[in-house]
């Protein structure tokens, strides 16, 4: 899969990024991994993540809004990790997980590039 | 009714191959039934792993003989079923780990329709069987499940010396 490989290439080179992932959200698991660090387990992340965003859309479904997430940003003391549902019809229940330094990241462009490399996924 | 028509071609048959087996272990008893082992600890064990991760029915720790030893099943099946599932999969598994040189069997997961059963090995000696609805969170299951199994070994390993006498 080397469209996989590509982009989560390219997440790593959006600045100030610490680590990406492509998962599932229909079982947790991912399906590529790149960066994360020795304390950083992104299958962790991803699992954990996973919940994040079914409860999300569980909310939109229960309050009948019939719309769809186009990113979620959680803000922590030192980074920001973004999520972004993959809108193609052959990425359809997969998520891009991105997560970067707060410090040394331009949070407009890095969700700017997520969107981007999004949009070019193919699976 | 004679099904069977001679002028067919025989269907090709694997023919037995000897000497590639390896010889049958020596079991230790069974732990099913065991009276020494810390069930309310078990228990415990059992009971956190299904409160941890929404959509587990409930967890089976068996015996590789088949035996059920204890569970936490909310649902109504039949959880010495499951046991002896869990020691098919157990079976299957091993045999795959021999064939391929791939050593002891670890996890197996089977996913339906409408859920899952995964088997984790315990010990040598036991297995654990986890059954979720479709909408669980499998890989959370298999970050959790691993380490349960760890310490339902540690529990397990302070009584076998005990009850190997039986």
């Amino acid at each position: 899969m080397p469209n996989l490989d590509l982009a989560l290439k390219s997440a790593m080179s959006i600045d100030g990024a610490i680590g990406a992932a492509l998962v599932d959200y229909n079982s947790g698991m991912t399906l590529g991994v790149a960066g994360g660090t020795g304390e950083i387990d992104l299958t962790v992340a991803a699992a954990g993540n996973t919940d994040v965003v079914r409860a999300k859309l569980r909310t939109i479904e229960m309050l009948n809004l019939n719309d769809e997430i186009e990113d979620i940003l959680i803000t922590l003391g030192t980074q920001y990790h973004l999520i972004r549902p993959v809108t193609s019809r052959t990425g359809k229940g997969l998520f891009l997980y991105l997560m970067v330094s707060k410090s040394r990241a331009n949070l407009a462009m890095a969700r700017h590039q997520l969107r981007s490399i999004e949009e070019s996924l193919e699976l | 009714m004679s099904g069977i028509d001679d002028t067919e071609t025989p269907l090709p048959r694997r023919t037995a191959r000897t000497g590639t087996l390896p010889p049958p272990r020596p079991l230790p008893p069974s732990l099913a039934g065991n009276t020494s082992l810390p069930y309310p600890a078990i228990g415990q064990e059992l009971s956190e792993l299904r409160l941890q991760i929404p959509g587990v029915h409930g967890c089976v720790l068996g015996g590789v003989d088949g035996l059920l030893i204890t569970h936490n099943l909310q649902t109504d099946v039949d959880p010495n079923d499951l046991a002896a599932l869990a020691a098919t999969t157990f079976g299957l598994g091993r045999q795959v780990g021999l064939r391929l040189g791939q050593g002891d069997f670890q996890q197996s997961t089977v996913r339906n329709a409408g859920g899952y059963l995964s088997v984790y090995a315990v010990s040598s000696q036991a297995l654990l069987a986890v059954v979720g609805e479709d909408s669980i969170n499998v890989a959370r299951l298999h970050l959790h499940a691993p380490a349960v199994a760890g310490r339902l070994a540690g529990l397990l390993n302070q009584v076998t010396p005990a009850g190997h006498g039986s």
